[in-house]
């Protein structure tokens, strides 16, 4: 039965996102957001299966149901998150590779985040250029944070993921009126939008439910019959859960645009990170414990930068 | 259900103020439609023309909107439930209501507690991924084997990749003859993980120190038992798509209740059908199957029970069945005892990478198995099944579960009841430590061995001047 369930969150987790000394929830939705976002681009750009992508997402959102998301830079908990579900799985990668692809996906000369009607972004190979010294940092910071992830969700690194679940369901639904390929893109494009959702469905939902809502979903918007009775009962679904799950699906992209529109306007400039929220909690003047101005970089890292740089002026002159 | 809505209810304020609204929006809709019944209650035709449209209303709602408390009902149930206030869950929970759902627990997920929860008692063993010893837990008494993952702080893969898919693979197991996990604990320091410790199940015996202190060995019935229990392991493994890859007597426990538990899945890993490309260099060298020897990069289930026909093999003599020094010296004492592969007994052997260099005696007249010989005091159905585990084809082996049904643990002897199988003095509750000379699995990362040019032709030469059959024992059983 272990490969149809998920441990799921407890009522308490999910409301301590909400306690006071928590960041604002309009905040933390949206560092969700973009965080799962570059997850699924690294994920592409890593040449991951899909599977092992979303796994990182799953795992990364129940990281953050334990620990506080300011504890480490967003993108560097996404790395860690893909570098260790990578590592488990068949298809490891190697840190050097995650971390071109996370200082690729974060440099100015991606196109990730940018607005899509901007022409993309002048293609600039010293903006993603990694010295040897910011690469073994990076490198530990991924390690210590794996560690960390490990260590908040007590080992266990079970995901079951609802995709291969809604193929199942959807052929013993067999709509027989409708273009099966049409109707399986729809469902797992639900599933996997689910992700980005910084309601956690995957975290409060069990695989099942998950896949019977995004057939739902995808049934509905394509035009195909369903039967008439409460189908989803067969599938061990009941209808509040349902209605909530097609809801949570559905509601991703209204609250998307809505949130790059007004609570985060520095989503146009890339991903966000924990100066941009430092900031924003300025402005606002709200103060947060535990959440204090930027970290120093570390001396002895400073100092092998600034050599690092020396070496490549006197390599270009 | 109350509970399932506020717990839901943190989709932000604007998502909440949109319910709210579209709650009152129904409200409305709601008390229209029953106006407009009890105005037309007599007349039954025109009611039924009022209901209709409604579940068309909803249906769009459902989909467009935020879910309202109070849904339509499936057609088949509105009569029953038309004025019902409480909706779905009144519905599901109704008395006439008889579809019952399944409810999948997953369980949660939490932080690691400390190492500091148990009280170290002695050491057990070290082995080559970790040691392990005995405690105790300081709460409730218990008594558990603590293995520590061995990691290294250097290391820039992080944390071991084996000791991770040990952990995942067993929280995934749940069955009688499979070790349990019982959680994952750290070190205080929680700043840096770098002590992991595995809290499993404890159990006083490994078969491997019984095998060596017994003056006696197994009985016939005794032997059956343990290779039921380790069977019917192995088969809930296999039925899970999990390769153990390092079966052998020290990674078999054994409580003082006769109960064996296969452990140490520090080799074992999930594999799908058809399996990936795997690496050969699995299983410790005695009881490794001669594909892997031969370099097969695609191999299955196969191999373990391989390894249960080298430890079928130890149970009956208390030595380790073919124990040879090297991958070429193992090859030649798989062959000795099992005869060479023939094109019709292993059809695809040729084709692996290490068979190329091999060469046998012409005429494989005298190169049968010696398995009927070597152990004289086993039954013909005994011999049977070991000859099929200890087939060099692996499509010829039995699998797990063929093996649970095979009619070696039907005849008489019957198996020994578990409650009363003998007990041993226990080396792992004594405070002692324990030598291991067995070879251990290899690392990960090594070179796989190339056998390179070998000759086999040689093996047999003696073979007609070697008594055949063997002498006369009675036993007890």
């Amino acid at each position: 039965m272990s490969h149809m369930t998920n441990p799921l969150a407890t009522p308490e987790q999910l409301y301590k996102r909400r306690t006071i000394g928590s960041l604002p929830l309009e905040l933390q939705d949206a560092i969700f957001f973009s965080t799962q976002c570059l997850t699924q681009a690294a994920g592409i750009l890593l040449q991951l299966p899909q599977s092992i992508t979303a796994q990182a997402n799953v795992l990364l959102a129940r990281y953050w149901l334990i620990d506080p998301m300011m504890s480490h830079e967003f993108a560097e908990v996404s790395a860690a998150a893909i570098f260790l579900v990578a590592k488990i799985g068949p298809s490891p990668r190697a840190p050097r590779d995650i971390s071109n692809v996370y200082a690729y996906l974060l440099s100015s000369s991606s196109a990730f985040f940018k607005p899509s009607s901007d022409s993309p972004p002048e293609n600039n190979p010293e903006s993603y250029y990694r010295s040897e010294s910011d690469y073994q940092s990076f490198h530990s910071r991924i390690l210590a944070i794996e560690g960390r992830i490990f260590y908040a969700l007590g080992f266990d690194t079970h995901i079951s993921l609802p995709h291969p679940l809604a193929i199942t369901y959807l052929q013993a639904l067999d709509f027989l009126n409708f273009d099966k390929e049409i109707l399986a893109k729809r469902t797992l494009e639900y599933l996997n939008t689910a992700l980005l959702s910084p309601q956690m469905l995957y975290c409060t939902c069990q695989p099942n439910a998950l896949a019977v809502a995004a057939i739902y979903n995808a049934a509905k918007d394509v035009g195909a019959k369903m039967p008439d009775n409460e189908w989803w009962e067969v599938f061990d679904v009941d209808r509040e859960e349902l209605g909530f799950l097609v809801m949570g699906m559905r509601s991703v992209e209204g609250w998307v645009k809505k949130m790059r529109e007004e609570d985060m306007p520095k989503m146009k400039e890339g991903m966000i990170t924990r100066k941009d929220v430092q900031e924003v909690l300025a402005s606002k003047g709200i103060k947060i414990a535990g959440v204090s101005a930027p970290v120093e970089e570390d001396p002895e890292a400073a100092m092998a930068r600034k050599m690092d740089e020396k070496m490549d002026e006197m390599e270009t002159t | 259900m109350a509970s399932k809505g506020s717990r839901w209810a943190d989709d932000g304020e604007d998502a909440a103020l949109e319910a709210q609204r579209k709650k009152e929006k129904e409200e409305k809709k709601r008390l229209k439609a029953e106006k407009a019944r009890k105005i037309e209650a007599e007349k039954q035709e025109r009611e039924k023309a009022a209901a209709e449209p409604k579940p068309a209303q909803d249906e769009t709602n459902s989909a467009n909107g935020p879910p309202a408390k109070r849904r339509k009902v499936s057609p088949e149930r509105e009569t029953a439930t038309a004025t019902t206030q409480h909706g779905t869950a009144a519905v599901l929970n109704g008395a006439d209501d008889t579809s019952k759902l399944l409810r999948f627990e997953g369980g949660t997920f939490n932080r690691c507690r400390s190492v500091e929860n148990y009280d170290k008692l002695n050491d057990i063993e070290e082995g080559a991924y970790g040691w392990v010893s005995r405690a105790r837990e300081l709460s409730t008494g218990k008594v558990v084997a603590l293995k520590r993952l061995k990691t290294d702080p250097k290391d820039r893969a992080g944390l071991p990749v084996t000791g991770l898919r040990e952990i995942q693979i067993l929280k995934d197991c749940d069955n009688r003859n499979v070790v349990k996990l019982r959680e994952v604990v750290v070190g205080d320091d929680t700043s840096k993980i770098e002590n992991v410790f595995l809290v499993l199940e404890f159990l006083e015996h490994d078969l491997k120190s019984i095998l060596e202190d017994m003056p006696q060995p197994f009985l016939a019935s005794e032997v059956k038992t343990l290779l039921l229990q380790l069977a019917s392991g192995l088969s809930y493994l296999h039925d899970h798509y999990i390769l153990h890859r390092d079966l052998k007597t020290s990674n078999l426990l054994l409580n003082n209740r006769g109960q064996l538990k296969i452990a140490d899945f520090g080799m074992a890993r999930y594999i799908g059908d058809p399996p990936p490309k795997l690496t050969q260099l699995v299983v410790t060298l005695w009881y490794r199957a001669p594909e892997l020897l031969l370099g097969a990069t695609k191999y299955n289930s196969a191999i373990d029970m391989w390894s249960i026909g080298c430890i079928f093999g130890e149970l009956l003599t208390r030595e380790p069945l073919l124990q040879g020094k090297n991958e070429v010296d193992e090859l030649t004492k798989i062959f000795e005892l099992c005869g060479i592969p023939t094109e019709e007994s292993w059809p695809s052997f040729r084709r692996l990478p290490n068979a190329k260099g091999l060469r046998f005696p012409p005429n494989s007249a005298a190169t049968g198995s010696v398995i009927r010989a070597k152990f004289p005091l086993l039954t013909a159905a005994g011999v049977s099944l070991l000859n099929g585990l200890l087939s060099l084809n692996p499509e010829s082996r039995p699998t797990a579960k063929e093996m649970l049904a095979h009619d070696y643990f039907k005849q008489d002897p019957k198996p020994k009841v578990e409650e009363m199988f003998p007990t041993f003095p226990s080396k792992a509750g004594q405070e002692r430590r324990r030598r291991r000379d067995t070879p251990n699995a290899p690392g990960r990362g090594e070179k796989a061995a190339e056998l390179g040019q070998v000759d086999f032709s040689g093996l047999f030469a003696g073979r007609e001047r070697e008594e055949k059959g063997g002498g006369f024992s009675l036993r007890m059983v």
